[in-house]
């Protein structure tokens, strides 16, 4: 879980984390257990955000929403479409990213650090995590993806 | 513009078929043909692209504003590059962020939204040429020339 995996496509490239997990739509998870709590960490991944092109509004549901596993927790909106975030994992907002608000390019620039969107206190981490992907799985997924665009294009 | 009055140079984003380059256009245009046709000067980004020698001496003879769409700014990057002096940048991203309710759509055809966002910006830069008129930065935008 610690390599991180990089495909190239033309001028491209997707970087994919080898600390966390990933739901087949873009949302990564990393559980933040070595800090000593509950928390899990969700933002987008770096196909995504380039998938989805230059944010211009991040907006996280607040802390104290309660989230089932693909409830929406935040809307990215970025010149070319409008990101609908589902939640990887149950449990209930406790901190958003505040520097997306003055600086939502941050998830484009940095979408595994700087770029978090939102804090989840988990309820059932194991349960929730065994239903996500590892990095291979969303890579594969990522690439198949890629290589279907490539086709249509 | 050699011998000539300086006029302020519009250099807009040249992303055709993009919905923020086609509102940097219309703000462009609105300026240039409408707003303040006698103090402005078109330049299209291709040309300097291209190297096109009539066009790299407007932008190093006359001060430059850039309307760029996205944050990559290629507009403001190839005029400097060009050897002009860009003495105001402007890009259709931030005003869309100062204006969210103007998102805009389209390519052939803009969508109103985004005719209404190349108004807001034509007038805000019809403000700038004003200011770069006022300013006396006329005088020294022959700096690379």
């Amino acid at each position: 879980m610690s390599d991180d995996l990089k495909m190239t496509v033309d001028k491209f490239t997707f970087l994919v984390h080898g600390d966390r997990y990933y739901s087949e739509v873009g949302v990564w998870a990393f559980w933040m257990q070595p800090q000593g709590n509950n928390r899990v960490r969700v933002g987008l991944t770096d196909y995504l955000q380039q998938h989805g092109g230059d944010a211009a509004f991040v907006i996280a549901k607040p802390a104290g929403t309660k989230l089932a596993v693909g409830d929406d927790f935040a809307e990215v909106e970025t010149v070319k479409t409008l990101l609908v975030l589902p939640s990887p994992v149950n449990g209930m907002i406790v901190e958003i990213n505040r520097a997306l608000e003055v600086n939502p390019e941050l998830v484009n620039q940095d979408p595994y650090d700087k770029g978090w969107i939102a804090e989840i206190e988990t309820t059932q981490w194991a349960a929730d995590c065994a239903k996500l992907l590892d990095p291979p799985a969303y890579f594969s997924a990522m690439k198949s993806q890629v290589e279907k665009e490539l086709k249509e294009s | 513009m050699n011998g000539t009055e300086q006029k302020v140079v519009m250099v807009p984003c040249s992303g055709i078929g993009k919905p923020f380059g086609t509102v940097a256009r219309e703000a462009a245009y609105e300026v240039c043909d409408s707003l303040r046709p006698d103090g402005t000067r078109l330049v299209a980004l291709s040309k300097l692209v291209l190297g096109d020698d009539a066009a790299r001496n407007l932008v190093r003879q006359n001060p430059v504003i850039t309307i760029d769409g996205c944050p990559k700014m290629c507009a403001a990057t190839m005029v400097k590059q060009s050897g002009g002096t860009v003495v105001s940048e402007s890009t259709v991203f931030d005003a869309f962020r100062r204006h969210r309710e103007l998102k805009p759509e389209g390519i052939a055809e803009l969508n109103d939204p985004g005719l209404q966002l190349a108004q807001v910006m034509a007038q805000e830069i019809a403000a700038t040429v004003d200011e770069i008129g006022r300013s006396g930065k006329m005088a020294t935008g022959d700096g690379h020339g």
